[in-house]
């Protein structure tokens, strides 16, 4: 008998799989890996499919020591490698990469808010602001500190930008600013920075823009909530 | 999946499924009615429709509820007006667009031969749900020569399926539906990675293009019919209302990661059927509304 008949034939194999996939989803929630793929309102539906698998692979496993089962179709095997793939790969998004694919095209705050005080606001916010209000020199001035990662869209300057996820990475949208990086620097994609500085309008292109002036860039560690709503 | 777990345990022969009409436009209709009473996408109704078919429920009924119910369902509907309040011509379009391409699928299907359009387990599930004056004693593999050619009587609450039987289908069931999903989505991740969507979205002025071109979309992000509509918003200032509606009824029915779902219900040949009729259908529609400019 092959190994691959007697994994199937293995009674074990059922609950190995439902017990997998619970645990992939549990340590999903726990390890914030799932803060890199979906909105945070989702998490505790995960979380709790993930306690419910767990619970059916040990009732499965009960059931497994005293009744006999027929061989486990293939899918089940395959289910089982797709999980411990994904336990053992962790995951290296580039968040530049996908959104230099995405429309600029930033939905509404999810709730009515009023824009806080120009050094407050977060680069979403900011490119919320920019939106609603196209007038560039009313912000001309403003002190800003914002963080995001380096977006680098091909043939045209890195800008600082952040992704709003309504569910799920699929509709992923990103909001971007221009910076007027200082000489020297050489933002890498994908990089996280903090920048510190003020709003000034810009030529580019022929139309006048708000372009951040950064007085400090600071490289930090990528947020453990780097999808904003 | 414990829906359909819960209807493995109360629909076999009960006496809804018999009730359900058996006419070709009132079955569909049904179906897809069935969606508000189970608000769930496209991945999570292919259980709910295979349990359906194999507890005997007509063809029509099964088809109308798989190819409808990612739409006609409020969760979907409620998603739609959130992401375009302002587009209420979409608020009707989208239903009643569902409801026709699923009432047109449904009798397109019905042509053929259950043995051309169901998988060999569904088909093989079915029949012994089937009377025999429907089923002949050879296909359905069981029953008694000289019996009554009646529907099988409703089971007792002792024939019903146990907690632990129950409890195993679902899981088998639930782990191979799981294989079938990542397979189709790591298709349509790789495909997504090949085919920028700017080079579809780049199609969006032309009106017969701009359809195709989304249609194409939808087929490869293979989204859930519940967020699509908030994907759609991304670029809808861009598209043909046309190609906006085409992507939001063509995703539901037919895209990459269910190509994989599908073969738990319906023969290649009847996927391939869906999948032809269904482009087609949400082409003209497309073009429908392009030309009324809604």
């Amino acid at each position: 008998m092959s190994l691959l008949q007697r994994l199937r034939r293995s009674p074990w194999m059922t609950p190995l799989a439902l017990g997998l996939w619970g645990w992939l989803l549990l340590w999903s929630s726990a390890s914030g890996r799932l803060d890199l793929l979906l909105n945070a309102a989702f998490h505790p539906v995960v979380t709790a499919a993930g306690a419910v698998l767990l619970l059916l692979a040990l009732i499965q496993l009960g059931r497994a020591r005293t009744r006999p089962v027929g061989p486990v179709p293939l899918g089940v095997l395959l289910s089982l490698g797709v999980a411990l793939l994904m336990l053992a790969v962790p995951p290296a998004p580039s968040f530049s990469d996908l959104a230099a694919n995405r429309q600029d095209s930033l939905p509404e705050a999810p709730q009515l808010s009023f824009f806080l005080p120009p050094e407050q606001r977060t680069l979403t916010e900011w490119v919320r602001l920019l939106r609603s209000q196209p007038d560039p020199d009313l912000h001309a001035g403003d002190p800003l500190r914002i963080s995001g990662f380096v977006l680098a869209r091909p043939g045209e300057p890195p800008q600082l930008a952040r992704l709003t996820v309504r569910c799920c990475l699929a509709d992923a949208t990103p909001a971007g600013l221009p910076v007027d990086w200082p000489e020297g620097t050489d933002p890498k994609p994908d990089q996280w920075l903090e920048i510190e500085g003020t709003m000034t309008v810009q030529d580019r292109n022929g139309v006048p823009t708000n372009v951040v002036n950064p007085t400090s860039i600071k490289s930090i560690p990528r947020p453990a909530r780097p999808l904003e709503p | 999946m414990a829906i359909a777990g819960i209807a493995r345990w109360l629909v076999p022969q009960s006496a809804w499924v018999r009730r359900l009409p058996r006419h070709p436009v009132l079955a569909p209709i049904v179906g897809a009615l069935l969606g508000f009473a189970l608000p769930a996408c496209e991945c999570g109704n292919v259980p709910v429709a295979r349990r359906l078919l194999a507890s005997g429920a007509p063809l029509g009924t099964g088809f109308g509820f798989l190819f409808a119910a990612p739409v006609l369902n409020p969760i979907v509907l409620a998603s739609t007006w959130a992401a375009f309040p302002d587009k209420t011509w979409l608020l009707w379009a989208r239903p009643l667009g569902a409801f026709l391409i699923a009432l047109a699928l449904s009798m397109l299907l019905g042509m053929l031969a259950e043995s051309q359009l169901l998988e060999p387990a569904l088909l093989e599930e079915r029949r012994l749900t089937q009377p025999l004056s429907r089923v002949g004693l050879l296909e359905r593999g069981s029953g008694l020569v000289g019996g009554s050619a009646a529907m099988p009587e409703a089971p007792t609450a002792a024939e019903r399926l146990g907690a632990g039987a129950l409890l195993g289908h679902s899981t088998r069931e639930f782990l191979s539906l799981l294989t079938l999903l990542v397979l189709g989505s790591a298709l349509a991740a790789v495909v997504q990675t090949w085919l920028p969507r700017s080079w579809l979205l780049a199609l969006g002025s032309a009106p017969t293009l701009s359809v195709i071109a989304l249609m194409l979309l939808a087929l490869v992000l293979s989204v859930c019919s519940s967020v699509d509509a908030f994907l759609a918003l991304g670029f809808a200032a861009q598209v043909t209302p046309g190609a906006l509606l085409a992507f939001l009824l063509l995703g539901p029915v037919v895209d990459l990661k269910l190509a994989g779902l599908f073969t738990v219900l319906l023969t290649p040949r009847a996927i391939a059927i869906t999948a032809v009729a269904a482009s087609l259908l949400v082409l003209l529609i497309g073009q429908w509304v392009n030309f009324l400019q809604l």
